[in-house]
């Protein structure tokens, strides 16, 4: 399930998108197309926006999604960030993510704190994390 | 001349004895007080315990990637207040989440410490002579 939503931020970020674009642009089986859409929505990783007017049905990455996936941690955080386009312009910083949208980013895992988290209870909406190998990485020799 | 301040005992639950300092963390109206391990093999400001987050009931605010002895790991990162009067320290910041809870070098720097392992003791230390020696 993680693959192919990783697939549909990598191609749409947060667009919207209709089960004929993941065919067209992503070369997925229909069949597997509508059965992708619909489980992932049923987990709340898409949202279904429907439009008047229009027979299909359009689809958008939810983007309380990354809060979640990010605190899982591990590779699909890791697939996320990089699908995210992350990589190619914050490699090796930390970054501050609110939805899909980095409000911050720094070298310094402190420095970003400070100006994310001025006290305990601030933008609880928002997600810190290292983009790749930190090139301030915290180090922990015991 | 450098006197000695605040003073706190080593711990001895693993041998040799280790030095502690003890901290008060918060977060919203929940506090706990904790001792955590000085160590200075940490180049950050605190790694706070697993105990310490249940206690608390902290919600991580992201998830970083650290190094450690036994290589990379992926660790959650929670915005805590720390208070210590008698160092007069009082700011938020991040901390680690780690199995035992930790002072690293960012919490004791720019600071002078007397680390006495004859006594077992660690504490600040004052500019002036013999405060609380």
């Amino acid at each position: 399930m993680m693959r192919p939503f990783v697939e549909a931020i990598r191609t749409f970020r947060w667009e919207p998108f209709r089960s004929v674009d993941l065919v067209e642009r992503l070369g997925y089986a229909s069949g597997y197309a509508r059965n992708f859409l619909s489980q992932a929505t049923r987990q709340g990783l898409l949202i279904v926006e429907s439009k008047r007017g229009k027979k299909e049905k359009t689809f958008r990455a939810n983007p309380s999604v990354v809060r979640e996936i990010v605190l899982r941690g591990g590779k699909e955080k890791t697939e996320l960030l990089e699908a995210l386009g992350l990589h190619s312009k914050f490699l090796g910083q930390y970054v501050a993510l609110r939805g899909f949208s980095v409000v911050d980013h720094d070298a310094d895992l402190y420095s970003l704190a400070e100006r994310i988290f001025p006290d305990t209870e601030a933008q609880d909406d928002v997600v810190i994390t290292n983009v790749g190998t930190p090139k301030k990485i915290l180090t922990v020799e015991i | 001349m450098i006197g000695v301040g605040k003073c706190w005992a080593f711990k001895d639950d693993e041998q040799p004895p280790y030095p502690t300092i003890e901290l008060t963390v918060s977060s919203g109206d929940r506090k706990a007080t904790i001792s955590p391990k000085v160590d200075t093999g940490f180049n950050g400001s605190l790694a706070i315990g697993r105990e310490a987050v249940r206690k608390m009931r902290l919600t991580a605010r992201g998830t970083v990637l650290i190094r450690a002895a036994t290589g990379h790991s992926e660790v959650p990162v929670y915005a805590v207040k720390i208070h210590q009067p008698d160092l007069a320290l009082s700011f938020t910041t991040l901390a680690i989440g780690t199995e035992r809870s930790l002072a690293g070098r960012k919490l004791l720097e720019n600071r002078t410490w007397l680390l006495d392992c004859e006594q077992r003791r660690f504490c600040a230390t004052t500019p002036k002579s013999a405060t609380n020696d």
